[in-house]
C-alpha cells in the first residue's frame, strides 16, 4: 500500500491505495467518480479522459502513484453551482450524445482544447478529439456541439 | 400553408442527455453494492476439442467462493433461434472463447488467481475455419451430421433462359470479412438476490424479456423469480441481442447469495459476442444491350461461425437482398448459413442487408463497363419505381424514392449524367 494525495474536482483527498493502481481506478473505485469510463484499457478510445493539471490525459494510462499532488478535473466537476459547462449544455443541444459512454471523454477533451483555444477552426477541433472514439458515429454533431460551446463562452 | 407541429421540425433534447454529459448515467459497472464479490470467465483458447478441467486446487484459494461449470448449471443450452449454446462447455469446445467455467473471488486479482490455477486439459481436433470448405461432405463437423444450418432459395422466371437472351453477361466472386461491433462499453454486470427473493441481474443489454427467458430455463426457476434490469447501454448494434455474462451472473447469485460483478476486458468482450457474418458472394448478372437487367444467379455462403445465434435470419435477409434495388425479371438465389470453429457470427447493423450490395453494386459498374455505359444510366433503366415487382414478388406500391434519391445525389457530386458517355 502507498499513501497519495490528489485533489479531483477541487476537493482534496489523501489516500491509501494499492501500488498497481491505475488513476482511473482510484476515480472510480475509491472516490466513485463513475463518469470516467473504460473503454479499451489501452489508451485508444479516450473514454477515460479526465484533465490533470490543465492537460487532457488517459487515466487508464497513469499510474495512481504518477498522478500523486496533482490536481484532477472529471465530467463530474464541470457543474459549477448547479450550472451545467458550456460544453455539456452544447453536447444536449446539439445531440451530440447517443450511447453516452464516450460522452464524458469528449466532454473532458473538448474543455481541455477550448480552456486555450482561440476562433477555432473544425480542423482543429477534429484534431483535439483525435483521441476519442464514439461508436455510433456522432462526430459531426460533437463537433457542431464544441463550435457551439466555443461561441456560449464569447457570448457569439 | 406551412404546418406548425409540436415535435417534428423542433429541436428537442434527448430525455437522458443531461444524465449522459454530467456522469450520471449509469452502466452497470458503476453500481456498487455491499459485500460484492467479483466474477471471471474462463474461456477455451482451442478452437476445436475435447476439454476437462480441475478445480480442485483454485478452489483452495482464500477468497475464492465459487467456480461454476457444466455441472452446476440445470439445463446447460441457450441460444435465441437454435439452442446450440453451452452456458459452460460440457465435452466439445467449438470456437476459441468458448465459456468453460465462472470464477467468483472476494475481488478480482483473486479471480485472476484462480483461473490461472485451473488446470485445462484439451484434446485438439481437426476444425474448419472456410464457410465454404465446411459445406463439403468430408469437413469436421461443429454441430451433429451437417455444418449447413440454413438454406434460403428463391427462385423467380428461368434464368437460364434470361442469360441466353443476355448481351452481356458478368461473373465475379466477392468477398467480405468478419467484423465486431465494437461498441464502446465492454459487457458488465451485477447479479444479486433482490429484496424479494429473487434472481436479479443489472446489464446491459438489447433484450432484456429473452435474457430473463434464458436464465428462467437455464437455472430451472420459474420465470417471476427472474429480474432482469437494463441499465444504460454503451452502444450494442446488435451485438448484445446474444447472452454473455448474464447466466454466469444470475448462476452465481443465486447460489452464493451475494452480489457478483463482472466487467469484461476488451479483450474479453471481442471473444464473448458475436461477429458480423463474413460472405462469400458468387454473382452471375446478365443485362441487354440497353442495359437492362435480364438475368441474375447468386450462391451466398455466410460463416456463421461456431453458433447459429441470427445465423439464419441474417442469411435470409441477406438472400431476399440480393438483387439490390433492381427489378430483375429471372432470379435465382441460394444463401446459406454455415457453422465452422470461427466466432460466432449474428446481429451486426443491417443484419445480413450490408454485404450483399458490395456484390450487386460492383456487378452493376461491371455490366456498365461492358456496355460502355456510365454507371448511373444502367442503374437508372433498372433501379425500383412504384409498381416494380422484387424477386421475392412483392410489388413496391408506394415509398419507393430511389429514382429521386440517385438524381440528387448525381446533381449534388456535379456528376456528368447524361451530359457525355462515360469511359
Amino acid at each position: 500500500m502507498i499513501n497519495i494525495k490528489l485533489n479531483v474536482n477541487g476537493k482534496d483527498y489523501s489516500l491509501e491505495i494499492e501500488e498497481d493502481k491505475r488513476l482511473i481506478d482510484v476515480l472510480r473505485e475509491d472516490l466513485r467518480f463513475t463518469g470516467v469510463k473504460e473503454g479499451c484499457s489501452e489508451g485508444e478510445c479516450g473514454a477515460c479522459s479526465v484533465i490533470m493539471d490543465g492537460r487532457i490525459v488517459n487515466s487508464c494510462l497513469v499510474m495512481a502513484v504518477q498522478a500523486n499532488g496533482s490536481s484532477i478535473v472529471t465530467v463530474e466537476g464541470l457543474v459549477k453551482d448547479g450550472e451545467l459547462d458550456p460544453v455539456q449544455r452544447a453536447f444536449i443541444e446539439k445531440g451530440a450524445t447517443q450511447c453516452g459512454y464516450c460522452t464524458p471523454g469528449f466532454i473532458m477533451a473538448a474543455r481541455a482544447f477550448l480552456n486555450r483555444a482561440k476562433d477555432p477552426t473544425r480542423e482543429e477541433i477534429r484534431e483535439a478529439i483525435s483521441g476519442n472514439l464514439c461508436r455510433c458515429t456522432g462526430y459531426n454533431k460533437i463537433v457542431d456541439a464544441i463550435e457551439e460551446a466555443y461561441r456560449y463562452e464569447k457570448g457569439i | 400553408m406551412k404546418r406548425e407541429f409540436k415535435v417534428v421540425g423542433k429541436n428537442i433534447h434527448r430525455v437522458d442527455a443531461f444524465k449522459k454529459v454530467t456522469g450520471r448515467a449509469i452502466y452497470p459497472e458503476d453500481i456498487f453494492m455491499e459485500n460484492m464479490a467479483y466474477g471471471k470467465t474462463l474461456r477455451s483458447t482451442i478452437a476445436h476439442g475435447y476439454v476437462s478441467l480441475d478445480t480442485r486446487e483454485a478452489e483452495k484459494i482464500d477468497g475464492v467462493l465459487g467456480i461454476f461449470t457444466y455441472k452446476d448449471v440445470p439445463n446447460n443450452r441457450y441460444g435465441v433461434v437454435y439452442k446450440d449454446q453451452e452456458v459452460f462447455v460440457s465435452k466439445k469446445v467449438k470456437r476459441v472463447g468458448d465459456p468453460l467455467a465462472f470464477v467468483v473471488a472476494e475481488n478480482e486479482k483473486l479471480c485472476d488467481l484462480a483461473l490461472e490455477k485451473i488446470k485445462v486439459y484439451y484434446e485438439e481436433i481437426e476444425g474448419v475455419f472456410d464457410p465454404v470448405e465446411a459445406m463439403e461432405e468430408d469437413a469436421p463437423k461443429v454441430h451433429g451430421k451437417s455444418n449447413i444450418l440454413y438454406h434460403f432459395k428463391i427462385r423467380k422466371g428461368d434464368v437460364e433462359e434470361g442469360f441466353r437472351r443476355s448481351h452481356v453477361i458478368v461473373e465475379n466472386t466477392y468477398k467480405t470479412h468478419m467484423v465486431d461491433h465494437a461498441f464502446l462499453q465492454p459487457e458488465a454486470g451485477i447479479g444479486y438476490i433482490d429484496e424479494e427473493g429473487r434472481v436479479a441481474v443489472i446489464v446491459s443489454t438489447q433484450y432484456p424479456h429473452y435474457d430473463m427467458e434464458e436464465i428462467a430455463s437455464t437455472l430451472n426457476i420459474p420465470i417471476d423469480q427472474v429480474r432482469v434490469i437494463n441499465a444504460y447501454v454503451g452502444g450494442a448494434f446488435g451485438g448484445r441481442e446474444d447472452i454473455s455474462l448474464q447466466i454466469h451472473l444470475a448462476l452465481a447469485a443465486k447460489v452464493l447469495k451475494r452480489p457478483v460483478k463482472t466487467i469484461y476486458s476488451r479483450e474479453e468482450s471481442f471473444l464473448a459476442h458475436s461477429k458480423r457474418h463474413a460472405m462469400v458472394m458468387r454473382y452471375k448478372t446478365g443485362a441487354d444491350k440497353e442495359g437492362n437487367l435480364l438475368a441474375m444467379e447468386t450462391v451466398i455462403i455466410g460463416d456463421t461461425g461456431a453458433y447459429a445465434s441470427w445465423g439464419e435470419n441474417v442469411m435470409r435477409k441477406a438472400g431476399v437482398h440480393a438483387t439490390g434495388p433492381y427489378y430483375i425479371p429471372n432470379v435465382k438465389v441460394d444463401s446459406y448459413a454455415v457453422y465452422t470453429n470461427n466466432p460466432f457470427a449474428g446481429a451486426v447493423r443491417g443484419f445480413g442487408a450490408t454485404q450483399v450490395p458490395v456484390a450487386y453494386e460492383q456487378q452493376m459498374d461491371a455490366l456498365a463497363v461492358k456496355l460502355g455505359m456510365d454507371p448511373v444510366t444502367i442503374r437508372m433503366k433498372n433501379i425500383f419505381k412504384v409498381g416494380s415487382e422484387t424477386a421475392t414478388g412483392q410489388i413496391l406500391t408506394e415509398g419507393v424514392p430511389l429514382e429521386e434519391c440517385l438524381s440528387k445525389l448525381v446533381e449534388a457530386m456535379g456528376y456528368p449524367y447524361g451530359k457525355e458517355a462515360y469511359r
